[in-house]
Formats: structure tokens, sequence, C-alpha cells
């Protein structure tokens, strides 16, 4: 009873928010509308038509349907539809990257994932997202792989409330909803893991580093640090193959061990002259 | 015996040494193993045949001259024998391919642009790097529509007759993926220019301007200062563009490199985003809302953000800075002989144009500027070159780009001192590529 009036409560306003919002815009056509400067050229969209493509869901909920799942509900439809990718527990790495695992509940108290600090650890969805919009936008804009916008508003929370369950966020008697999924945003674990405090989203931002143009004598050793090893230099195909096999920059043909020294070291005498002369 | 023939009259070339089902089969199915195998062997008893008859005469020249050859004395094919036409079948190396083990699944991959083959500038339609993250569709422009709405006065629908109707520009411009060179963070990993910097392609994008567009529809641009772009296909894919950094130069663009975009590029619509990372380039484009906050879509709150060492996600990491590579010689090539080499790569710079290119042949302790290629062009791919005398010696090349803010491309070692080695995105280091004695070029790191 009081989980239902809790719903009227919000949802009214929303309904009759919406309803005015309506016909305050179609209003609004009559009597401001913003003359296109190309005559001609495209039409107004219905309300059904953007209703019907506006679906993304925001960090603040805007865009967020009405609608309610339990974890109960979420696993009958995780075992039909997404358990085969995922693993039966969201931890699959077997083809996508695993979505649970690696966050503890000192993460849920600090909102931030202490795991994400060893280079070590593989990372899961959700040690990395900040944000439990994401999930129900993604959820519902494209999965399950095969079949995306195929999950219904309903089936969107209980998939969500399932996994918030998996990753000891919620309890697994918990039914999610529009009206609570603020409260959860406030459990998630690397929710204060993000920051914009960077040189990457302006064109105008400081950059991390900046080398010297250094030209001559310049303090390196030139030493190699990195290198691959023969053994592997066929692991991406043979690579003679995956160039012109013409030209000065054919392939090296990895399928053999590299040639002990340069095939052609008996040259024309007059080329080994200028490269003597270039040595000098 | 040699018998005369008419005049007009055309005959097989007496050195064909591949039958016509040969050369049909290879037009067909291309240069496989078994058939360059089958090609070389013809090719080398065809040789063997001749080399008896010329070892006498070898001072007066090679056979290639000489002898007259297949495509001199017999009739060519028809015009439109083609009608779309396709490279040489001595070209079918130059492909895009995936690495393997990069992902499980091909629908969410990325095969590679074959930069190793390419010359200046622009990449060939066929060759532009793909990356789709739910696989690519071909969707039918005639039901294509694109939808503007959220701060705007008007909420607008646009087919491609009314987007193609209005005044539209053309532009040359480099894509790359925030994640181009992310497999080299921690040491070498993949052997070729192709897997190391393959993320990578540069087009004449037309379409039309993105501010005509949100005019038409009066958008509230005070308010707004964000653009959700959405892709029409499966994976919906949603990026927030930073609208007061781009709204100047980004395109709805449906024309590359003079025809329609192809399918697995957005046919019919994508947004040209310039300077900014592959993925905001949204394919398939359906709609744009302007808004008044970022979206932390799945692909800017998971993926396409760049985790620090301390645990830290930068999250709307989307400039590409300033980065270059020499693409010849580069690594899984060969030298084949000591000699004069040109010296060529790529720089690009997501903050404006290449100002200059240094090329070291030692290791970075030694540079020399390079020649830049016109046109050089803000955001756009700019080829360098710089002449080489190789000695046989062992020698490890490097190029270094500085773009018109002054920024000089790092070293691995300056980006690993700041974001570790996991961070993924947005590795813009020098690249290094060593030149054995044998001739082999090799993928290196050196400090």
């Amino acid at each position: 009873m009081s989980k239902w009036s809790n719903h009227c409560v919000a949802v009214m306003p929303l309904v009759f928010g919406f309803f005015l919002s309506t016909v305050l815009f179609t209003g609004a056509i009559a009597a401001n509308h913003h003359r296109p400067k190309h005559p001609g050229i495209g039409r107004d969209a219905t309300p059904a038509e953007v209703r019907a493509w506006d679906i993304d869901v925001r960090p603040d909920f805007k865009g967020l349907p009405i609608g309610t799942g339990s974890v109960a509900q979420g696993q009958l439809v995780w075992e039909g539809k997404c358990e085969s990718c995922h693993g039966t527990f969201g931890e699959s790495n077997a083809v996508f990257t695993p979505i649970i695992g690696g966050t503890t509940q000192q993460d849920i108290v600090r909102g931030r994932v202490a795991g994400l600090r060893d280079e070590k650890n593989q990372r899961t969805t959700l040690m990395r997202v900040a944000t439990v919009s994401t999930l129900w936008d993604f959820i519902h804009r494209a999965m399950p792989w095969k079949a995306p916008r195929s999950l219904s508003v309903d089936e969107t929370y209980a998939v969500l409330a399932f996994l918030l369950n998996l990753a000891d966020i919620v309890p697994s008697d918990f039914v999610l909803s529009n009206i609570n999924i603020s409260e959860v945003q406030e459990k998630m674990p690397n929710r204060n893991g993000m920051t914009l405090q960077h040189g990457l989203w302006s064109v105008s931002g400081k950059p991390d580093v900046n080398n010297v143009a250094c030209m001559q004598n310049c303090p390196t050793s030139a030493r190699i640090t990195s290198f691959l090893p023969d053994k592997v230099r066929n692991a991406n195909g043979n690579l003679l193959n995956q160039h012109r096999t013409y030209g000065p920059y054919q392939g090296v043909d990895t399928s053999k061990a590299p040639l002990p020294n340069l095939p052609s070291n008996d040259q024309d005498p007059k080329i080994l002259d200028t490269l003597e002369t270039v040595k000098q | 015996m040699m018998e005369k023939k008419s005049r007009g009259q055309t005959q097989l070339a007496p050195e064909n040494f591949l039958s016509a089902e040969h050369i049909q089969e290879i037009q067909q199915y291309g240069l496989d193993d078994q058939r360059r195998g089958f090609l070389r062997q013809s090719f080398l008893s065809a040789v063997g045949f001749s080399s008896v008859a010329h070892a006498q005469s070898q001072s007066e020249g090679e056979p290639a001259i000489l002898e007259k050859q297949i495509w001199q004395t017999t009739l060519g094919n028809p015009v439109a024998k083609n009608p779309y036409g396709m490279p040489s079948i001595f070209e079918k190396n130059l492909i895009r391919r995936e690495s393997p083990g990069l992902t499980r699944v091909s629908e969410a991959s990325v095969a590679f642009t074959p930069l190793q083959g390419l010359f200046g500038i622009i990449t060939p339609n066929g060759l532009h790097f793909e990356r789709h993250h739910q696989g690519w569709v071909d969707v039918d422009p005639e039901r294509h529509r694109l939808m503007v709405h959220g701060l705007v006065k008007n909420a607008r629908v646009f087919t491609m007759n009314d987007l193609m109707r209005l005044p539209s520009t053309s532009r040359i411009h480099f894509i790359e993926c925030g994640a181009n060179t992310m497999f080299e963070w921690a040491n070498v990993a993949v052997p070729t220019v192709q897997y190391t910097h393959g993320m990578l392609s540069c087009c004449e994008f037309t379409g039309v301007p993105l501010g005509v567009l949100l005019e038409e529809c009066g958008a509230d641009l005070k308010k707004g200062k964000y653009l959700l772009a959405e892709g029409g296909d499966g994976s919906g894919l949603t990026r927030t563009i930073n609208l007061s950094e781009v709204l100047h130069e980004a395109i709805v663009a449906w024309g590359m490199n003079g025809e329609m975009l192809r399918p697995e590029n957005g046919f019919p619509l994508r947004l040209v985003v310039p300077g900014v990372q592959g993925v905001s380039w949204v394919k398939w484009l359906r709609r744009l809302e302007v808004g008044d906050m970022p979206y932390a879509s799945k692909d800017e709150a998971v993926h396409y953000s760049d985790l620090m060492p301390d645990g830290r996600t930068r999250q709307y990491t989307s400039i590409q800075e300033c980065k270059s590579v020499i693409t010849t010689p580069s690594g899984g090539q060969r030298l084949l002989e000591k000699g004069f080499y040109n010296i060529s790569g790529l720089a690009w710079s997501g903050r404006g144009k290449i100002k200059r290119v240094d090329v070291s042949v030692d290791g970075g302790q030694n540079w020399q500027t390079a020649r830049l290629e016109t046109p050089v062009l803000s955001k756009a791919l700019t080829r360098f070159h710089l002449d080489w005398v190789w000695n046989g010696a062992p020698a490890i090349l490097q190029s270094r780009a500085i773009d018109q803010t002054g920024y000089v491309q790092p070293t691995i070692h300056m980006l690993r001192a700041v974001r570790g080695t996991r961070s993924i995105y947005h590795n813009n280091a020098v690249q290094s590529w060593r030149i054995a004695a044998n001739g082999e070029v090799s993928n290196v790191q050196v400090e």
C-alpha cells in the first residue's frame, strides 16, 4: 500500500506534466513557430515520433520510463536471454568482458573501486561504471546481443535489479523501479570514480605531457626495451602476404626463421662506394 | 617455325606462362598461398626457359624489356568489364584485417587499415578501417530519418532527400579510433603498422554543416551545450558531443571520397567531428538531441574513458592529440638491399595543422626535419618524407610530429609516467621501427 501510494505521488505529476507540456507544445507551434531558413526542407516531428526515438536515459534519470522489476524476475530473463554470453553470474569472460566482480562493500561505502588501482586486475563493468542510468539505458537500447531492443521496460528493470544483486548492491528481494533507482545510484561502487579534470575534452585543453624537440645528441640511450620475440613473428599471420609482393617494402616471410644476413650483400660496387661516402 | 601473321591479328604471347583459366581464377578468388605458389612456379619455369635462350646475350638487357609481355601482345579487356572498378590482382595483400585475439566476436571488433601500403593522405573507401559495436548494417536510405530535438524550438525530421538538398560542404579530415595503438601501452604487442596504427583513416567528407541543421530547428545553444548523437543500428550507439567545441566544424555527412558512405562506415549518414576520436563520429546517424548535460552513455561511462593509475577514470576524453608514424619502412617489411630509400609516414593532430615532423634513424639521438607534402590541412593526415641511404647497419627509425599549438609528440615513457600502462585509449607516443642487418623491420620500443 505504501509502495503504491509512493508510485501515485511520483507518477501523477509526471503524467500530468507530460499532458500539460504536450498541450503547451501544440499551442506553441501556432504562436511561436521557428521559421526554418530553408523552406520545404524537413518537417516537424510529432510527439509520438519523439517519444518513439527519444530512448536515452541521462544520469539525472531524465528519459527513464515508469516501471518496476524484481531480482527474481530478472533472473528468469537472465537465464533465458543473457546467460549464454555473460555467464550465470555475469562473471563470464568467454564472449565479452565480465560485468560482475571486483567490487567490495567498502567500495560501495566509498564510491570508489579500490581494485581499479591495481593494473593486474581484470576490470569489470560494475567496477568501472559510475552511473546506474548508463546500465539501464544500454540494456534497454542494445541488449540482448542478437535481438536488441526486444526487452520491455519492466524486463529491463528486472535484469538490472538482478545484476545489482549479483554485485551485492541490492538485496535478493529487491524490486527496482523508476522511484528508487536514485537510491541505488548512491550505492554504485564507482560513483565517485570519474573525473573531467583532463585536457582531452576541449580542443584548447592542456596536454598531460609535452616533449622537447631536441635535434642533436639527445638524451636517450636508444636502448631497446621491448620487442617481439622470433617465436611469435607469425602470430598475426604470415606478413609476407600482408604487403606488396613487389616494390621496395615487401613483407617478411614470417613462416620461416629470420635470414642470417641481407640476401643481396654482394651488391654493385658502385652502390657500396656511395654507401661509404655517406658513412663518412 | 615462324609464320607471318596478317596485320592486326592478335596472338597469345609465347611467354604467356599463365593459362586463361588461371588468370580467371586469380581474378575471381585472389592470390591465396596455393595460387601464389603456382604463380611463382610457373613464372620460374618461364624465366628458366627464357634464361637459357638469353644466357648468351645477357649483356643485351633484361627479358622484361627484350621480350614481349602478354599485356602488350593481346587484346585488352572491354570497358565496364568491372562496372565498379577494383584494384589490380597484384594488390590483393592490401586489405583490412582483424588482429587475432583482439575480440571474441567479429561484430564487436576492428578491421585495420593497411597503412603500410597507402600513399598520400586519402584512404581508399574500401580500406577505411572498420569498428562496429554490434555488427554493421546496410540501411535503406529511403526509410532512413534524422530527428533533431531536445532544446530546440521545433523538433524536426529530415529525410535523405531533405538533407541532400541543403547547402553542403566537403572537407578532408582524419578519423582515428581513441583506442588506436592500444596494444602498445605496456610493451610491443603487434608486428605491423596496420595493427599498431590502422584504426586511422582520412577521407573527404561531404555533408551539411551541423550548425546549419541546428539553426534550422531553432536550437537553444546557450542552454544546450551538449549534443547526443545516436546511431540507427542495433547498438544504437550514443555519444555526447561537446557542442561549443565542435559546432563550427562538425558535418552531418553522407559523402566519402566522392561517393556515398560505405555501409561499414555508416551509410547513408554519419556525424563527422574533426579532431575528435572516431566513436563520436556516430554511424547510421538517426537522432541528434540538444541537451544541457552530458549523457554518460555506455561508450563514455564503461568504455572510451581513460583509467588512470590512481584508479580514477577520465570521462569524455575526446580529442586526438598530435601523433605520427612512419609507414614505410615499417614493421613486417624487409629492405631488400642497401642504398636509397624514401622514409615516408603520416602525421596528424586533433588540435589543428601539423607544423613540423622530425625523423630519427638512430633511435632518437639525432633528428632531421622531414619534408611535408601538401596539402597540410587542419585535422587531416599530413604526409611526410625523408630521403635516406641505408648503409646496411642496424637502425631505429622514429618520427616526431609538432602541431600548430607547439605540442611535441611524446615518447611512450613520458605517457606511461602519467597514465600508467592500462589506460587503453589515446596512446599518441612516438613509434620506433628497428631495421636489422638482415633488412627485416620490426616493432620495438626504446628508452
